[in-house]
């Protein structure tokens, strides 16, 4: 089975346990072997490339040059890692020149970028490594008849040239679960998440226009394949409350989360008790 | 002095010989119909000789390949078919007066202006041209192969030329004359008319010399022209660095024309991207309302934005002419929703194509449909625009502004209507 | 009125037009030299980038007016303008450009140039120093919780010197130290 360099990023680890451990779960049933990469930290985020494009390359282009070293693709779970690595490899790919500087930094470190291996989000290897026939087989609990609205996320959607993602494997991967797919106006748009550090009120009502625009389309609860969105729809809900006076009561679950629940995983297994806005609708559903 | 012709079966007169009537002559002539084209100026062509380059292959799109290779776009390869072709009579400064009779059977009435120049005889010397301005060649392949000869500014010197000609090609004292033809057929191809913007007075063109249309910036741009291609002001032929140029002057305004020239976005940017990329450091502004680079000629837009051209989609403010010939300009910026200043040093108007003189009383004497001035279709539910009448034709600018491929088209499609008519 | 008495100036009623001759022309290459900026001089200014933007309703300059003054020349307005730090970096706008702009990509080039010239909000300089003193953006702080979940308490593999040190000798760097 199939062996990937494991890039945390900073948020997951910190933040996220359930979104990690379920990680790991659901990669286990498989027979995945995720390796944890040595010696590699943060991603810088998009606010380390908007005020330092070359010192957001050469970070990057060292966690790539790592994975290069066993020769496995990178997965990661957070989209905005997968972001900054995907775009890196891209532009680097793409730019002899600035691959050229970023390796004369990088051979003081004794790495080298050379661009061949791939990064990529974790469902992104789950959907055609794995493959949908084969998890279909691992579905004990199916969700028949709960409906889940996607937060697919900016950075695993856009821009497509570069993130080369299809949005039909999230879509896939809930379907297979025996769950339908909830369709919403805002199914594009942003949580808000980036603009937290600069715009906090404005954050929040981008947070809140997704939240609204999921629930009046019928959801029963969200998923999300990145801790940056968890953050914004899940813990955003509570201060909701306090700037709109509105009450959402939406679960947010990672897509972890939801496949090891239909693979039969129990509540506390998938650390259901960490998300924020209680998902008791789904274990009412498991369970009756 | 009136000369009735009768003839065995009977011509087809096509009036105006531009672009579109050259096309419609000549091919007809091909196929072994004889033709009589007329053009009230000495030389044809129309409005096609003054564009140097042209979209959409940046050269004339009635040539031949071959002759792609050179600049400029007089290496028409109809002077041989009109030189060569017996079935064409050719009757330049002349003036279609009256047309009467019916359908099949018109008799038109020619206004044949002096033929000071017999155009047979002259080997295009330049005798005459050394002795006296009221000579010129327009261009070295001008059809018909001659000079031309002004009379308003006829001197000593023209005298001393008409009898020095080593051909005696020219008489001064040539009288106009008339003669009435009987046709079958007509093909109306009178063209178009830039509009002289003197009555827009925002603009100041005719007050202030630096202001010009576009068909005048095509002829200083033209390597034949008087600066020999290079981009000069008007007021004193210093060299320009600075261009603005306005859409739709004339065009799409209820004062003037409501109607969209077509093709000044077309050939606006054209100008735009031979300046920028042609006329070394020379800066383009484009101000408009859309910009209407329709079907494929959209790649010109690309290649302007790409090459540096500006543009303002709003509308000029204020203009001012400054002591040393240049002009301040304030523009209004629709987008951004401010006022820009700009100073230039020619200012270009892309100004409405209108119908040429004559066209009313012409659509009048057939009974035909006007189509904002220019000649309409016969039928407006038909697919024939081509079809003015029974047994009368239009092609070209004539129906209204249109390019060259376009004119040409059209052309064609009214051969071939004529040659059914004839099976 | 004497010829001594001091002229006070007139009350500004009009708002004098843009000069275009003392705009910056060298901005617009400027930007199409940085990465994915090439695309840049295609805008037509259709404004497809401000209809796909969830957040420039907001704004004083909306995304099409920003690259159309970059493309004008208005180095200094663009790169002190806040909206280019609001953008969310969603690459909606991007995404629809019929005319391929890079739109959110320049944005963040010009972040990066509003950056060098020290025009940096001072929620990023706080960011940029969290990266160069912690090495990440996110440090585990309740490693119970890691361990509840079967996790070790420390994220394996994890090590931040490298990180810093890289970030130290780029810009980042130049941005935290500048302040101290
Ligand atoms: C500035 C400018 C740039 C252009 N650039 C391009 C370009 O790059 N590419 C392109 O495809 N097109 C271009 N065009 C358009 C092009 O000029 C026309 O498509 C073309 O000239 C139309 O040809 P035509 O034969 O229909 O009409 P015209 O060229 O107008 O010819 C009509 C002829 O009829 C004669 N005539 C008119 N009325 C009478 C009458 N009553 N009796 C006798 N004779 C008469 C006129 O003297 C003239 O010779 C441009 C136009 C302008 C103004
Ligand atoms: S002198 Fe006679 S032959 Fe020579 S150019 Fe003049 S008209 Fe023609
Ligand atoms: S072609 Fe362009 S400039 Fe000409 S009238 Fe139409 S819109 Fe105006
Ligand atoms: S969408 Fe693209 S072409 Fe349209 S205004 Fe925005 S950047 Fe320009
Ligand atoms: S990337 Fe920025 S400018 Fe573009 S749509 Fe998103 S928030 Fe708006």
């Amino acid at each position: 089975m199939p062996s990937y360099n494991l890039y945390m990023g900073c948020s997951v680890p910190a933040n996220y346990p359930n979104y990690e451990t379920t990680l790991f779960r659901v990669a286990d049933k498989f027979g995945i072997e995720l390796i944890y990469m040595e010696g590699v930290s943060c991603c810088g985020s998009p606010n380390l490339r908007a005020m330092d494009y070359l010192g957001w390359l050469i970070v990057n282009a060292r966690t790539l040059a790592i994975a290069e070293k066993n020769g496995h693709d990178i997965v990661t779970p957070c989209n905005g890692c997968f972001g900054s690595l995907k775009d890196v490899y891209h532009f680097l790919t793409h730019n002899a020149d600035y691959k050229e500087k970023v390796n004369a930094e990088l051979k003081k470190t004794g790495v080298e970028f050379k661009g061949t291996i791939k990064p990529r989000h974790f469902i992104e290897a789950l959907y055609n490594d794995v493959g949908i026939d084969e998890i279909r087989k691992n579905i004990t609990k199916p969700l028949d008849g709960v409906g889940i609205a996607i937060h697919y996320g900016c950075h695993l959607l856009r821009p497509q040239d570069v993130t080369e993602f299809n949005p039909e494997i999230f879509d896939d991967l809930i379907r297979v679960t025996g769950a339908s797919v909830v369709e919403y106006p805002l199914w594009k748009q942003c949580c808000g998440a980036t603009v937290l550090p600069v715009n906090e009120e404005l954050a929040i009502r981008l947070a809140r226009d997704k939240l609204k625009s999921m629930k009046e389309a019928g959801a029963a609860f969200a998923t999300v394949s990145c801790p940056a969105c968890a953050n914004q729809l899940d813990l955003q809900q509570l201060g909701l409350k306090e700037s709109y006076g509105e009450e959402y009561n939406l679960p947010v679950l990672f897509i972890t989360q939801i496949l090891g629940l239909a693979m039969g995983m129990k509540d506390d297994e998938v650390g259901l008790a960490m998300n924020r806005v209680p998902a008791d609708p789904i274990l009412e559903h498991l369970s009756g | 002095m009136v000369e009735v012709k009768t003839l065995v079966s009977n011509p087809v007169l096509v009036i105006g010989a531009g672009v579109a009537g050259l096309t419609a002559a000549t091919q007809l002539a091909d196929f072994g119909i004889r033709t009589v084209l007329v053009d009230r100026l000495p030389i044809v062509g129309g409005n096609a000789m003054d564009l140097y380059k042209a979209f959409p292959t940046d050269d004339c799109s009635y040539c031949f390949e071959g002759s792609r290779l050179r600049p400029g776009i007089r290496k028409c390869f109809y002077r041989s078919a009109i030189l060569d072709q017996p079935n064409i009579d050719l009757k330049v400064n002349t003036e279609v007066t009256e047309i009467s009779g019916s359908p099949g059977k018109f008799q038109a009435k020619l206004s044949v202006g002096p033929q000071y120049i017999d155009s047979k005889k002259c080997i295009m010397c330049g005798l005459c041209i050394e002795c006296s301005n009221a000579f010129c060649l327009p261009s070295p392949q001008c059809q018909p192969q001659a000079v031309i000869y002004d009379p308003e500014m006829s001197d000593e010197g023209a005298k001393k030329a008409e009898e020095e000609c080593p051909t005696k090609a020219i008489n001064l004292g040539a009288q106009p004359s008339e003669e009435t033809i009987q046709v079958s057929d007509i093909v109306i191809a009178t063209g178009y008319h830039e509009m002289k913007p003197v009555s827009i007075d925002e603009y100041g063109y005719g007050k202030i010399p630096n202001v010009v249309t576009q068909l005048e910036l095509a002829q200083i741009l033209d390597p034949n022209g008087k600066s020999g291609g290079a981009l000069v002001r008007p007021s004193d032929g210093g060299q320009v660095k600075r261009v603005m140029m306005v859409q739709c002057v004339g065009s799409r305004d209820e004062n003037y024309y409501p109607f969209c020239s077509k093709i000044c976005c077309v050939y606006a940017l054209k100008h735009a991207n031979i300046i920028t990329l042609e006329r070394d450091g020379t800066q383009v502004t484009v101000v408009y309302m859309d910009i209407r680079t329709y079907d494929r000629h959209e790649r010109y837009y690309r290649v302007a934005r790409d090459a540096g051209v500006r543009f303002v989609r709003g509308r000029v403010s204020r203009l001012e002419a400054c002591a040393d010939g240049t002009l301040d300009i304030i523009a209004y910026d629709s987008l951004l929703d401010k006022y820009l200043k700009f100073n230039v040093d020619l200012f270009v108007l892309s100004s409405a194509l209108e119908p040429p003189k004559g066209s009313a009383e012409l659509i009048e004497s057939l009974s035909l449909h006007p189509a904002s001035g220019f000649v309409g279709p016969a039928d407006l539910t038909s697919e024939n625009a081509v079809v003015a009448a029974d047994h009368v034709y239009v092609c070209g600018a004539a129906t209204g502004p249109a390019e060259i491929p376009e004119s040409v088209t059209q052309a064609r499609a009214v051969v071939s209507m004529i040659l059914q008519s004839r099976k | 009125m004497t010829e001594t008495e001091e002229k006070a100036d007139p009350p500004a009623v009009m708002i004098e037009p843009i000069d275009i001759s003392k705009l910056d022309p060298d901005f617009r290459e400027g930007i199409r030299s940085m990465p994915n900026g090439e695309e840049l001089s295609a805008c037509f200014a259709c404004s497809t980038c401000t209809a796909a933007c969830p957040i420039a309703s907001t704004w004083k300059y909306k995304p099409h007016q920003l690259i159309r003054m970059i493309l004008l020349g208005m180095r200094k307005e663009v790169l002190s303008s806040e909206e280019i730090w609001l953008c969310l970096t969603c690459f909606e706008c991007q995404e629809r450009c019929p005319q391929n702009v890079r739109v959110t990509d320049i944005f963040f080039d010009c972040k990066n140039l509003a950056a060098e010239e020290g025009m940096i909000p001072d929620s990023i300089v706080g960011l940029a120093r969290e990266l160069t003193d912690k090495g990440q953006l996110y440090v585990v702080t309740a490693d119970w919780e890691r361990e509840d979940m079967d996790l070790e308490p420390e994220v394996p593999g994890l090590s931040t010197e490298e990180f810093k040190t890289i970030l130290k000798g780029t810009r980042t760097g130049r941005i935290v130290g500048g302040d101290e």
